[in-house]
């Protein structure tokens, strides 16, 4: 079917030249008449590279350059693509001037440009990266050097696309599938029971982090987790009367925020998270063990079950575990 | 699938460019490729209509994705783009409008307009609604999102402490509330570009949430004729009323070696309750039924101020240096809410709300912050990084000593614990590419953390063993600071085009400095008891930090070794097949008494996907995860002689040890099949399983037995063994056909299963009849569904 469009392509446009174009025809095939042209397609003076990178055939006559490499033209409908804007880079500015490959001569495959953003490219990260650099430096990419990503040769090209109307790590809902490519264990943990709502499209990796750098830990848009936490959860920022120093220092004490098979986000159940922490207050002195489970685990009929160990277990009475402003909050029951 | 766009084929574009050619063959002869260059500068629009049904009602299903329960919903998606921007000449005007699942409660829409350049504006609104349960139920009367929840008369004064179960008047006034919260954020965004150095940005959000979160309210047991019985809990829905407005601003300057940002961030919290009131459904026995009116705080009002100077220079083509510093400062002071547990400030003096020592916090936290990181790559092959951070936590809030009543009845006396905390870090590193195909990576941490009251209200000694006196000079913590340093290896090794492998080593070794004097708020029972000249006048439990005994301490401030293996392949094997495989382990070791002994954390990951030709392609994963941790605990507890049926004999300092298991197993399988139906129709799928299982077991260290000889794992007993499995099981599978009608119209059909199993002993005690006996039971379930979704829509996309 692809052979058969491309076909159909082809016959269309020859019918349309051969009724439309006899000057040209007289003189000279069409694409040489465009090439001789140079006339600048999207961007200021990419006649240099759209003499090639456009409909015209590939040196090899196999398939079309737009076929090959579809991306090209479509910056036009980007950021990138728009000519008053003076800032908008031509095609050298990233590529490099390539000589080499635009004086290529021959049938043979050209040498790539000075900076390739294919992928499997021999240009090394850091020279991509310094094609967009150039501009877009300061905000958020402040600290890009030395990040974590970096300094794992991560490109900018290697998230974001350029010659596409679509840039998939811009859209919330799509963002994860690009972030997933490499973390791996991230992508796991939304699958589980409890999680943000990553997978529903209403959050994006991005709104906790700043992948181009950040002063926080885990490259996290805040200085620090909990003021990353915060943005969405100001109830829990206080300050409170009655703190919780494990709430106050760092949420992920407590939650995993990635995903859990414990609602909502623990890293453990109560009683047992609690006994991370407290060994002997009360009734955590008890040793706990299926009698927690209650009833309903058909294990015991005989005996009440312990509310302290059961369901919410200290939570059941402690409940602000995230700190209280209640002067009776002392035990954080209020 | 509700997201489509339709980009220009070849074919399309050859037709419009022969029409083209056709009807104004002079121009095109000078210039052939000029209309096929105006319709790829387009933007790609499109609608999209439809409706989906959902076959059976879940609050689980439902959380996040805005489907009603069972029945229809419409889908209404578009986007449109426009502007002179896209039509290639000096126009920088670019304006969009799109929408986002709009017949759902979690819908989506944005409207902005810029000229490209120099300035920009936007305005967008997003819902999202959060079910939580659709089987809760209560007697409770009051809507979910208020904060009075009054009892049936059925109910008053009806139960004793001990009741476990309900008659069937009082079964009779249970029905059932949708518990489930609402956010709605509007947003406001806009960009000016000042000159060509200079812009300044601004992004601004009012969120509403509202809705309710069930949240356990014990009883309280002070109040007055109509004394609650203590603990006796009802499970309510906590009111989440809330309105946070969020500002920044950001003025951004970059030269040509150096940028700078200036910013504020500000964050503005309001909640529309101070309090929730409730009834206790139990009362001591002896005491006289009535209204016994509770109250429960909800969060304050704060706000937070943050601002901050951030920015990079380039000392030389390849050495930058780049930090920033902020300062924040974060307040609050809502008034203090009454409640019947507060107490006298003294012992013997007068209960009342009026003793309190301040009618509010009058709470202040600045923070302070800066980092700076130097890089160089100006030696050949040799990359360098020398880091430091500052962050630090200054708790300014008053400290004073608060009297109140636990639910037991005994009064506390205890201060506010306003924690500082500091934390300096370094890192130094260093990358080195050994050729062109091997590169390796040493970096070096050091974390040092302090931890502090600024101030600690001082209470001298009550002369009496169950109020503990807090000296002058007493630290508000146990754990006052740690030391962490980790050195980390990474190689990574570019065997060939195809072929790339990484391997990861690094060891962390954890110091903390512990102050067993230390008398952290909620003391209790622990420590001996110092008079205020430091004399041990009571002897209590030995111990620290709220009641844990010496030996024992929080898993986060336990002293640590950690090691971390890590490895990764990926593999282009042809130009079909592409594979990877990653992993990693983490080995933790603790140095403690008692507490976290060890533990263990792997995950497995393995990737391969095949393009089996241009129309078709297949993916798939497999991701395994465990993590396992050992503890051991003193069991200490004193005078303890009695043995009872239920109750296990326990000897003095006898310990337990505990087994926490997590393991996660992941699949994915998708595959994408175009061309059928003569070029028209393709087809995805998408299939992922997920099962996760959490495991408890504990073991009991000493020879223990009940009166009747039972042991612990007697089935009256059960104080050791292992706990049912948590246990989710989550499978979902997506097929969704698109076929083109036309360039311009598309029609889109989906089919989704998705089911969940979910075996999680959480929700035993919500149950009738089964409950602890003070626990109200809510009927509240584990979230188990079946559920099929279909779905069709016509898509029109347009240039």
């Amino acid at each position: 079917m692809k052979y058969l469009r491309k076909l159909l392509a082809l016959c269309v446009l020859a019918t349309a030249m051969g009724t439309g174009t006899a000057v040209i025809a007289a003189d000279a095939p069409a694409k040489l008449v465009v090439k001789a042209e140079k006339k600048d397609l999207i961007l200021k003076g990419d006649a240099k590279c759209t003499g090639c990178h456009d409909e015209a055939d590939e040196p090899s006559g196999k398939a079309t350059m737009l076929e090959l490499n579809p991306g090209v033209l479509a910056i036009a409908t980007t950021r990138h693509g728009v000519k008053g804007d003076s800032r908008t880079p031509t095609c050298v500015n990233c590529h490099g001037d390539s000589e080499k490959h635009v004086g290529h001569k021959g049938s043979g495959k050209p040498p790539g440009p000075d900076r390739s953003f294919r992928k499997g490219t021999v240009t090394p990260a850091a020279v991509r990266n310094e094609a967009c650099l150039t501009c877009h430096k300061g905000g958020n990419r402040t600290r890009w050097e030395g990040s974590q990503h970096a300094v794992n040769d991560v490109a900018c090209t290697s998230c974001h696309k350029v010659h596409s109307e679509r840039d998939k790590v811009r859209e919330k809902k799509a963002q994860t599938e690009i972030c997933f490519t490499c973390h791996k264990s991230e992508r796991a943990q939304t699958h589980r029971v409890s999680t943000h709502p990553l997978d529903a499209g209403k959050m994006a990796c991005s709104d906790c982090h700043n992948l181009h750098g950040s002063a926080g830990p885990k490259l996290l848009k805040k200085n620090t987790v909990n003021e990353t936490c915060w943005t969405c959860h100001a109830e829990k920022r206080g300050p409170f009367l009655f703190e919780h120093r494990p709430a106050v220092e760092d949420c992920t004490n407590c939650h995993t925020p990635h995903g859990s098979n414990l609602t909502p986000l623990l890293k453990s159940r109560p009683p047992f998270m609690c006994q991370e922490c407290h060994d002997g207050s009360h009734q955590s002195a008890t040793p706990v063990g299926p009698a927690a489970a209650g009833y309903q685990a058909g294990l015991s009929t005989t005996i009440s079950v312990n509310a302290n160990i059961a369901g919410r277990a200290c939570m059941n009475c402690h409940v602000m575990v995230h700190g209280t402003n209640s002067p009776a909050g002392g035990y954080l029951q209020r | 699938m509700r997201v489509f766009e339709m980009k220009a084929s070849l074919l399309s574009v050859a037709v419009l460019g022969a029409l083209a050619a056709m009807f104004a063959a002079p121009v095109m002869a000078a210039d052939p490729t000029e209309d096929e260059v105006a319709v790829i500068r387009r933007p790609t629009n499109f609608v999209e209509i439809g409706a989906e049904n959902t076959g059976r009602s879940s609050a689980k299903f439902g959380e996040y994705n805005g489907l009603k329960k069972a029945g229809g919903d419409a889908i209404v998606n578009f986007s449109l783009k426009g502007g002179d921007a896209y039509q290639g000449g000096d126009g920088v005007t670019r304006w969009s409008v799109s929408g986002t699942d709009l017949g759902t409660t979690s819908r989506e829409a944005t409207v902005s307009v810029s000229q490209q350049g120099k300035w920009s504006l936007g305005v967008g609104y997003d819902e999202l609604r959060h079910n939580i349960s659709d089987t809760y139920q209560t007697p409770y009367q009051g809507s979910a999102g208020g904060n009075v929840f009054t009892l049936p008369s059925v109910f008053t004064g009806a139960n004793a402490a001990s009741t476990k179960a309900l008659s069937s008047g009082q079964l009779g006034a249970f029905s059932n509330v949708d518990i489930g919260s609402t956010r709605k954020n509007t947003s406001l965004t806009a960009g000016v570009n000042l000159t060509p150095q200079w812009d300044l940005k601004l992004e601004y959000n009012h969120l509403e949430q509202f809705g309710a979160k069930l949240m356990a309210f014990a009883a309280d047991t002070r109040s007055g004729a109509a004394k609650g019985a203590a603990e006796s809990v009802s499970i309510l829905p906590n009111p989440t009323n809330y309105k946070t407005d969020t500002v920044n601003l950001a003025l951004n300057w970059a030269g040509e070696k150096n940028h700078l940002t200036a910013s504020y961030f500000g964050s503005y919290f309001r909640d529309g309750f101070s309090q929730v009131d409730w009834q206790t459904y139990q009362v001591a026995t002896g005491k006289t039924a009535g209204v016994n009116m509770n109250t429960m705080t909800t969060a304050p009002g704060n706000d937070f101020h943050q601002f901050s100077l951030m920015g990079g220079y380039f000392l030389a083509a390849k050495t930058k240096l780049a930090g920033g510093i902020s300062y924040s400062r974060n307040t609050q002071n809502d008034a203090f809410v009454d409640s019947m547990q507060n107490a006298p400030a003294t012992l013997g003096a007068t209960a009342g709300f009026g003793n309190l020592p301040a009618t509010s916090l009058n709470g202040v936290v600045v923070s302070t912050h800066a980092d700076l990181k130097l890089t160089d790559q100006s030696i050949k092959d040799l990359s360098l990084s020398a880091g430091l951070k500052y962050d630090k936590r200054d708790n300014q809030t008053p400290s004073n000593i608060y009297s109140f009543y636990s639910f037991s009845g005994n009064q506390a006396l205890y201060p506010n614990a306003p924690l500082s905390t500091k934390k300096l870090q370094v890192e130094l590193a260093a990358d080195y590419k050994i050729d062109k195909a091997q590169n390796v990576r040493v970096a070096f941490n050091h974390d040092d953390t302090s931890r502090w009251c600024g101030q600690y209200a001082v209470l001298a000694n009550t002369g009496t063993t169950t109020i503990t006196g807090f000296p002058a000079g007493t630290n508000c913590v146990v754990a006052t600071g740690a030391k962490e340093d980790k050195l980390a290896t990474t190689y990574r090794f570019k065997a060939s085009e195809d072929l790339n492998l990484s391997a990861g080593y690094s060891y962390a070794k954890r110091k903390s400095d512990f102050d067993i004097y230390a008398r952290p708020p909620i003391i209790s029972t622990n420590g001996s008891i110092f008079n205020a000249a430091g004399v041990v006048v009571g002897s209590l439990i030995k111990g620290q930090n709220a009641s844990d005994y010496i030996g024992f301490h929080p898993y986060l401030d336990e002293d640590r070794k950690e090691q971390i293996l890590k490895g990764s392949v990926n593999w282009q094997a042809n130009e079909k097949l592409a594979l990877g495989v990653t992993a990693r382990y983490t080995d933790d070791v603790y140095d403690t008494t008692y507490g976290w002994k060890d533990g263990n954390q792997w995950s497995l990951n393995l990737d391969a996907s095949y393009a089996v030709s241009d129309t078709e392609s297949l993916s798939g994963y497999v991701t395994q995860q465990s993590r396992k941790r050992n503890r051991t605990d003193l069991r200490n507890i004193p005078g303890v002689t009695s043995t009872s049926a239920t109750t296990l004999t326990t000897v003095l300092y006898g310990t337990d040890s505990g087994t926490l298991k997590d393991t996660d197993t992941t699949i994915g399988l998708a595959f994408k099949k175009a061309g059928l139906m003569g070029g028209k129709l393709e087809l995805v799928g998408d299939l992922s399983y997920s099962l996760g299982k959490t495991d408890y077991g504990t073991t009991l260290n000493w020879a223990g037995t009940s009166s009747t000889g039972a042991t612990c794992s007697a089935p009256t007993i059960l104080a050791c063994g292992d706990l049912p499995t948590v246990k989710n099981t989550l499978t979902q599978f997506k097929l969704t056909g698109t076929y083109n009608v036309d360039k311009a119209s598309k029609i889109a059909v989906g089919y989704l299963f998705q089911q969940l199993k979910s075996d999680d002993y959480f929700y035993n005690t919500a149950q009738y009849g089964y409950t602890p006996s003070t626990v109200l039971p809510t009927n509240q379930q584990s979230g188990s569904y079946t559920v099929n979704v279909i779905s069709a829509s016509y898509i029109y996309s347009f240039k």
